[in-house]
């Protein structure tokens, strides 16, 4: 459990950094530098060590609800079953995929072991899209290759999609998510069934 | 004359019969051609074997629950890192002979030159290989395989499949695989001499190696997905992918 004086010890580090009231979408008009920020808010908040799970939880949800195009995500993971959805069914399915990116790497921020991201080039891909190279650097273990899809909206960016040693999330999770929508004959409410029996298991571990 | 070494006849008839169970469960039924969407879905997944695949699969998570997990797990928690480290330098430097062979049958002089660079400064001054002295010497390690060459030559992946024990795969690099384990010149020889015990063991060593890297990714999948079939075969497919086009590569990663 967290003892009072490393929680207060915990807020005076964030607050002196100033990454809680600075937002990460306030850099400069530059995807590389959106992708900087973006890990040195997330090292900052949520990775620090002695953090209780449920305020770990709240802090890469305010991170990730900010930094992600949920709606566009949901969408392409979706594919040609989004519009076969009704208003309801969208908004919980945005939801439950919420939770279950939220869990997921909330958990694998609370393992955090002093890996770093080291940024490489960026390049434009389409009308406003950019691909930003980087490798998460770990001690003793090799590299990670890890490129983000990232588009431009109005001063910020939001991303898209994360490409990690060459395989992207959003078309692995489409081809996941497509795989149970076909064994439930294509019934969406089948698959929120069991988006919410991988939400409770993750919430408890 | 030049011998290929037989596979052990047990280990065959195990294979064997593992296809012709998994056969029975037939092929997947593709969807009506005019339902374009659904098509379009069905190439994109690439699996028209799918139930025959899964059956392997499920095979692949009982041998890979009772025997090799705990094996690598054991090995991670019996060896250090640095022991570990040597290990998979000294397997590495094994293959270096076929990474060569495809470097060059690839068209790449360059990375062939570096293989070979690697494997003399490896087995010389790195101790027949445990110790990997050309990467921080500024020769960064990259493997090939004959699947990838094939890919190189342009021969589709064909349709995924999955093998027994050897998990995802397809009909390219599954003849990558079997060619490799014929032409590798470390086998050829072992056998020559009579000596099989080093080859299994190599196998068994180099298995272990890689189940044990990929313990926290693969339970990382396991764990995340709703599906952890379809995820680990769009997982691979694409990883493949990147890799054929070297795009893994920077700093000694793959």
């Amino acid at each position: 459990m967290l003892d009072r004086r490393s929680f207060l010890m915990g807020v005076a580090a964030v607050a002196v950094s100033g990454v809680v009231s600075r937002p990460v979408w306030a850099a400069p008009g530059d995807a590389g530098a959106f992708i900087q920020s973006l890990a040195e808010s997330a090292m900052n908040t949520v990775a620090v060590k002695d953090l209780a799970d449920s305020e770990r939880v709240n802090r890469f949800r305010s991170l990730f609800v900010n930094t992600f195009d949920l709606p566009e995500i949901s969408r392409f993971v979706l594919g040609r079953y989004w519009r076969a959805a009704n208003d309801a069914q969208k908004a919980e399915f945005q939801k439950l995929f919420e939770d279950i990116q939220v869990y997921t790497w909330t958990r694998r921020f609370k393992e955090y072991n002093g890996e770093t991201l080291e940024l490489g080039g960026v390049k434009g891909e389409g009308e406003g899209d950019f691909i930003v190279d980087s490798q998460m650097k770990r001690a003793k273990l090799s590299p990670i290759n890890v490129s983000w899809r990232v588009r431009r909206v109005g001063e910020t960016f939001r991303i898209l999609d994360i490409i990690v040693e060459g395989a992207s999330m959003a078309i692995t999770f489409r081809s996941d998510y497509g795989a149970v929508l076909s064994s439930q004959g294509g019934k969406v409410d089948g698959l929120l069934d069991v988006m919410r029996k991988k939400v409770d298991q993750l919430k408890l571990g | 004359m030049m011998t290929f070494f037989k596979p052990r006849p047990v280990a065959s008839r195990v294979v064997a019969s593992i296809f012709a169970l998994a056969l029975v469960a037939g092929c997947a039924t593709p969807p009506p051609a005019d339902d374009k969407e659904a098509m379009a879905e069905w190439e994109q997944v690439n699996d028209p074997l799918e139930p025959m695949n899964r059956t392997i699969f499920e095979f692949n998570q009982a041998v890979d629950k009772a025997l090799l997990k705990p094996l690598a797990q054991g090995y991670r928690w019996a060896v250090p890192q640095f022991g570990r480290d040597r290990v998979r330098d000294f397997v590495r430097n094994l293959r270096a002979p076929v990474i060569f062979v495809n470097d060059v049958l690839q068209g790449e002089p360059d990375r062939a030159m570096q293989t070979l660079m690697r494997f003399a400064f490896n087995t010389g001054f790195g101790i027949g290989g445990l110790i990997d002295v050309a990467e921080p010497g500024g020769i960064p390690y990259h493997d090939e395989d004959f699947g990838q060459t094939f890919a190189v030559w342009g021969i589709g992946e064909g349709p995924y499949l999955v093998l027994p024990i050897l998990g995802p795969s397809n009909p390219r690099d599954g003849v990558g695989l079997a060619t490799e384990w014929l032409a590798d010149p470390f086998n050829l020889y072992m056998d020559r001499i009579g000596q099989d015990w080093a080859i299994w063991t190599r196998t068994g060593v180099s298995g272990v190696e890689k189940r044990e890297r990929l313990l926290d990714t693969l339970d990382e999948i396991e764990r995340t997905s709703l599906d952890y079939y379809s995820a680990l075969r769009s997982t691979y497919r694409q990883n493949r992918a990147a890799e054929v086009k070297n795009k893994l590569d920077a700093d000694g990663q793959r």
